[in-house]
């Protein structure tokens, strides 16, 4: 009987996984915790009462969240870079195996993406604040941005962070397409792995099962980090 | 202490506040009854600027709390405010609730602020929840705590919204007898309460508000034993 399926490559070649998990990884940390500080300040914006900030960070918002990640990513990839460099810093460049200028625009691109759902997630749980918390730290004298930095952020932290947990999980899975540019993250490495063993389809099973273990492990992560906040209530 | 002019204030086309004049002084307890809907939250929230007033006018020691120009987080610290529902902040302990304010505005180091807070928590007889958090605490409990939380500032007037009015009946008592206390010692107080008792036993002054306007006002035996206006009349035998 003929082997439907012979996974001998990855003797060979699991490195190229290896290396692409290590990058995905790296690359999916940077990207959430720009897109972290971004959305604080975007949210930050959408709810102040300065009508500029105000309206720029929401057609910010909409427009990252209305055009595809891919678009915005050849955007400043093919675009952008043109006229903003991104600096090639060695030391990480050979922690990447890879191009650190092209792996900074590519987290870039993710980042300025992910920012704007940030925001969206940061100004729900802000706004899950009950609206006397502000008025009895204003009561008291503090000003609007010691009651946001010492209350309501605070309490609005504990309800978004298993969000922000899910959108790490979401963000492992986005980041596979800024392998159109090339960079060398997991659904890059499976791609060439395919094309050295001119196998077309065990080399794709092997990277799904590895984006799966990431985002499970990810996922219960954050369910367990649920439970015990729900506990501390 | 506060002087009140032409007060007005509308939420859109609702006029809630209709042109309320009127001035309290030191020491004074004024207690503001009324039908719900009568404006006297809205009222009481103007005075430290939670509400922004329409037009009008309020002076506060001297300075013009409703001009732009004037800082009033500084005012505020001078104002204590007890809320309805309490709004301790869930994520600290009692002992940080009430330091927080005096040592974040530096009005005092963390050491003296705590015992501050120690002092008061004691008068409250709380001293033993000092590191318990709010969700461990009754609603009586709760609402002692915010008090002492205001008077950790040491206020020139305090504010009272409701303070026992989301509390279960037998924890009333308790929350009233630290307010009593605080009148004897001579704090200027301005209560809105449905506690017609308190507002006899305690109150120098209470007012009747109706539709935005105050009514009625005079001494509590003028307003209880004797009240002029019909819709007092209305008003205090349905709750009385």
């Amino acid at each position: 009987m003929k082997i439907l399926f012979n996974f001998s490559f990855l003797n060979k070649y699991y490195w190229y996984y290896l290396n692409g998990v290590k990058n995905t990884i790296f690359l999916t940390t940077l990207a959430l915790f720009l897109g972290i500080i971004l959305g604080m300040v975007l949210a930050l914006c959408r709810l102040s009462k300065n009508k500029p900030l105000k309206y720029f960070s929401g057609l910010y918002i909409e427009v990252m969240r209305g055009t595809p990640l891919l678009v915005q990513i050849m955007i400043l990839y093919y675009g952008i870079t043109q006229f903003v460099p991104f600096p090639e810093i060695d030391f990480i460049s050979s922690f990447l195996g890879y191009s650190s200028a092209d792996f900074f625009a590519g987290a870039a691109a993710v980042a300025l993406n992910s920012g704007a759902y940030v925001a969206e997630i940061i100004r729900a749980g802000i706004q899950s604040i009950n609206k006397g918390q502000m008025e009895a730290a204003r009561s008291l004298g503090l000003t609007h941005s010691m009651a946001m930095r010492h209350i309501i952020i605070p309490q609005a932290f504990k309800n978004i962070l298993p969000a922000l947990g899910n959108e790490f999980v979401t963000l492992i899975k986005e980041t596979s397409i800024v392998s159109v540019i090339g960079i060398m993250e997991l659904t890059k490495a499976g791609d060439i792995v395919r094309g050295a063993t001119a196998k077309g389809f065990e080399p794709l099973l092997v990277t799904a099962a590895i984006y799966l273990t990431l985002t499970f492990t990810m996922s219960k992560l954050v369910g367990l980090l649920e439970r015990r906040m729900a506990a501390g209530d | 202490m506060i002087e009140v002019n032409n007060l007005c204030k509308s939420f859109g086309k609702l006029n809630v506040l209709n042109s309320i004049t009127t001035e309290i002084k030191k020491g004074e307890v004024v207690v503001i009854i009324g039908p719900s809907g009568s404006g006297k939250s809205t009222f009481l929230r103007c005075l430290n600027l939670l509400e922004q007033p329409t037009s009008g006018e309020i002076i506060f020691e001297g300075i013009p709390i409703t001009s732009p120009k004037t800082n009033i987080n500084l005012l505020r610290q001078k104002m204590g405010m007890v809320f309805q529902q309490f709004n301790l902040f869930p994520h600290m302990s009692v002992i940080d609730n009430i330091t927080l304010a005096p040592v974040k505005l530096k009005r005092m180091t963390r050491q003296q602020a705590i015992e501050k807070a120690m002092d008061l928590l004691k008068r409250v007889g709380l001293e033993d929840k000092a590191y318990s958090y709010p969700g461990q605490l009754s609603g009586g409990q709760k609402q002692r705590i915010a008090i002492v939380r205001s008077l950790a500032m040491s206020p020139d007037v305090m504010l009272f919204d409701e303070p026992t009015s989301a509390l279960d009946p037998e924890m009333v008592g308790e929350v009233l007898s630290v307010m009593k206390e605080l009148a004897r010692e001579g704090m200027t107080m301005v209560v809105v309460t449905h506690e017609m008792g308190f507002a006899k036993e305690v109150g120098t002054r209470v007012m009747f508000m109706d539709e935005g306007r105050i009514a009625e006002e005079g001494t509590p035996e003028e307003i209880f034993g004797n009240p002029q206006n019909p819709r007092t009349r209305e008003f205090l035998s349905k709750v009385l």
